[in-house]
């Protein structure tokens, strides 16, 4: 009775998915899988015709000096993003867990950008970085450097890494939070011992703290990863992809090309390379960071 | 009698709550309908001004022009303030006039125009009416109503496509010069150039003094590099081949060529003279550098003279055109495609299809497009054109229009076989920009074009037919 049970499909358990499932399927499932039947044609977007055109726009991918250079932006983008918020958010945390006073308030001010949205802080650091009206030149200039003023979003090697600082400025709070959270899990008891055999506080933190966290690392890892790999808000607002082509990531390019070019279908392959993309450098991720685990 | 107190505070509260909305609903009445009054007022001065005004203002005709209570969805590219404030006063006043229609703005963006309406159409919110730009796609893919004989016969130069008109042009082309500082130009006894020559020399002239950049540059927005690009390529590509896209597009010609480079080689050298960080500098900035006496000159279109006077009042701005280097003058003019349109979607309810194009006549009826042309510095494009008060050095632009060796749309903007394929215009001024930054070379930049050209013309291809059935 109890086995025939397990065979059989549970309607009340079924009645309970079935809404979220539905929702599912319609708004996930039935746009991937048009996605990749809509990457094999030259739909524009608009026009109610839909030619299929086979592996031309894959063909177009691979051959394209454009997406060669969304690709390069892209990694360059997340890496630098993956690696400086992940430094900032853990400093950040080592601080705000060690201050004697004040705790809430720091951890609630490193916070702060989290919430302000992408578009809003886009436009704030906009506008800070103009050459002739922002605020970075203008106290440059007031500080009697100004030498070093710059075309922060006009100078095609500054470009990516000033938009870089926004998602860092605006992202680390985040990550800090979760580390924060796994470095007040670590036992005091271990610390303690380790401080009673001598270890130095670097040696506590890079022996013990370190390894303890490493759950931390694995999700702030593929959170900045991934989000490194979607970043748009802020590349829409601050240079829409330009100067030229500086600044134009995989999903940017997406977007341009889909959305603004008439270019559904090829836009739609871009989307699908992003994805095989994503799930390829989020496997490698994963196998490299879970092996470095510590359950205590 | 805590409590006691408690219910008599909220019942206090309630009550004033409901007073001061009460107030406020009186209150926006009130305004609402002073504001109606007024612009009614204001419609009627202008309607006995006008002789021969449109019946389309009379309560009379608003009558009969729909059965039941319509609604239009209208949207228009609002990135200009003038553009803004024009359609907003247009709209008001037709509401007021038609107690069964309601036409609604849909808000825009203040950014890329033909992005928005894209968005709009893939969201299924596609508007009623609109102001059309790439009008050739939109009709290809069924999108669009042509208009009715009626409308037509409003405008001098109907833009005609498969014999057919789609839009009721908003403004014959926006004619670009450079709007320079009079001031300035007095005070230094520099001189309106005659020659692209001379203009060069003013650039280094002004440069070497040093108290202002030469010219003010909205780099940031690619449309603004177009109008650079759209001048450089009449100079040099125009001028040896009106029909060089067409012949691209059978072949016989490609972005190789040296007409091509030449404009290049034109855009690298009038850069020179633009401000320092002109790269990332919005075209909304640039009135700022022009009044507060950052820069010297600035290219752009007639738009631009009512924001300069509403920025600065006292300003002091002249115009000129800039001459090719060949010595003829080639200005962007005459009828463009784009223009309000109705959509094919609101054609089908008959109620729509006339409201819509109702709203049209309106918004061309003499009193009420003088607002628009007005409020944008436009030249109309109608027969029966608005008496306008415009500025003097808008006179100049209306005279030079009548007197330049050639008119023409921009490279962008022409229908037929020179039509560009979809957004290859963007792709050109991105590719101008890494040129003019130093980060690729001219002959990269044809090679570029040409791989970009030949995926585009393989989907889209007037000559051949490709993508236009």
């Amino acid at each position: 009775m109890v086995q025939q049970k397990k065979r059989g499909i549970d309607k009340t358990a079924l009645a309970f998915i079935a809404p979220a499932l539905i929702l599912y399927v319609l708004f996930i499932i039935v746009p991937t899988v048009s996605s990749v039947y809509y990457s094999f044609t030259s739909w524009d977007g608009i026009s109610p015709d839909v030619k299929f055109i086979g592996l031309a726009n894959y063909k177009e991918i691979f051959t394209s000096a454009r997406f060669g250079n969304a690709l390069k932006n892209t990694i360059i983008l997340t890496i630098f993003i993956s690696v400086l918020e992940n430094a900032f958010a853990l400093a950040l945390a080592v601080l705000v867990d060690n201050i004697r006073w004040g705790k809430n308030f720091f951890r609630s001010a490193f916070y702060i950008p989290v919430l302000i949205s992408g578009i809003v802080s886009g436009f704030i650091w906009k506008i800070m970085y103009n050459y002739n009206f922002g605020a970075i030149n203008s106290i440059l200039t007031q500080i009697g450097l100004g030498d070093f003023r710059q075309d922060w979003l006009g100078n095609t090697s500054l470009t990516l890494i000033m938009i870089g600082v926004v998602l860092v400025w605006k992202g680390a709070g985040y990550y800090m939070i979760i580390y924060l959270a796994s470095l007040q899990s670590v036992s005091t008891d271990v610390i303690e011992a380790a401080e009673i055999d001598g270890a130095s506080p670097w040696q506590r933190f890079r022996m013990i703290t370190i390894p303890l966290i490493s759950g931390a690392f694995t999700i702030n890892f593929t959170l900045s990863l991934i989000n490194g790999l979607k970043v748009f808000d802020q590349i829409n607002v601050m240079t829409d992809g330009g100067p030229g082509f500086t600044s134009e990531t995989l999903v940017y390019l997406l977007y341009k090309v889909g959305f603004t070019e008439g270019r559904q279908g090829f836009g739609t392959a871009v989307g699908i390379m992003l994805l095989f993309i994503i799930i390829i450098l989020n496997t490698i991720q994963q196998k490299f960071l879970r092996s470095r685990e510590v359950q205590l | 009698m805590k409590k006691k107190l408690n219910v008599l505070l909220s019942a206090a509260l309630a009550a004033a709550m409901t007073a001061s909305l009460a107030a406020c609903g009186d209150q926006s009445v009130s305004s609402t309908t002073a504001a109606a009054e007024s612009a009614a007022t204001e419609a009627g001065d202008a309607s006995q001004a006008e002789s021969g005004s449109a019946d389309s203002s009379s309560e009379g005709a608003a009558d009969s022009i729909v059965t039941e209570q319509t609604d239009l969805t209208f949207i228009f590219a609002d990135g200009d303030e003038g553009a803004k404030k024009a359609m907003n006063e247009i709209v008001n006043r037709f509401n007021e006039t038609y107690d069964m229609i309601t036409v609604t703005i849909e808000p825009g963006t203040g950014g890329n125009y033909s992005e928005l309406l894209k968005t709009k159409d893939s969201v299924g919110e596609f508007p009623e009416v609109m102001e059309m730009r790439d009008t050739a796609m939109y009709v290809r893919a069924g999108k669009l109503a042509p208009l009715p004989d009626d409308i037509v016969s409003l405008f001098k130069a109907p833009m005609e496509f498969n014999g057919e008109v789609y839009t009721a042009a908003l403004a014959g082309e926006n004619t670009n010069g450079i709007i320079y500082n009079k001031t300035y130009f007095d005070e230094n006894g520099l001189t309106e150039p005659t020659t692209y020559d001379e203009f060069i020399e003013l650039c280094q002239t002004i440069k070497d003094k040093g108290d202002m950049a030469p010219l003010v540059v909205g780099g940031q927005d690619l449309w603004h590099m177009g109008f650079w690009f759209n001048k450089a390529y009449d100079d040099q590509v125009m001028s040896v081949d009106p029909d060089f896209i067409e012949h691209c597009y059978d072949g016989s010609k490609d972005f190789s060529d040296p007409a091509i480079k030449s404009t290049f080689e034109e855009m690298i050298q009038i850069m020179e003279y633009a401000q320092d960080g002109w790269v990332s500098t919005p075209d909304a900035q640039i009135t700022t550098f022009l009044v507060n006496d950052m820069a010297a000159m600035m290219y752009s279109g007639t738009h631009m003279f009512s924001q300069i006077s509403q920025a600065d009042p006292d300003f002091e701005m002249g115009w000129f055109p800039i001459p090719s280097p060949d010595g003829k003058v080639r200005l962007v003019g005459g009828s463009g495609i784009g223009g309000l349109a109705i959509s094919a979607e609101a054609a089908q309810d008959p109620n729509k299809k006339a409201a819509a194009e109702e709203f049209i006549k309106f918004f061309f009826a003499p009193e009420n497009y003088k607002v628009y042309c007005e409020n944008l510095s436009a030249v109309p494009s109608t027969v029966e054109t608005p008496d306008l008060d415009i500025l003097p050095v808008l006179q100049e632009v209306i005279d030079a229009t009548g007197t330049a060796d050639t008119l023409t749309p921009m490279w962008n903007g022409k229908s037929g076989n020179n039509e560009l394929p979809p957004d290859f215009r963007n792709f050109t001024y991105k590719t101008l920009i890494e040129v003019l930054q130093g980060t690729r070379d001219i002959d990269s930049a044809c090679e570029e074009m040409n791989k970009t050209w030949q995926v585009a013309a393989e989907s889209f291809n007037p000559v051949t037919g490709a993508g236009i059935e």
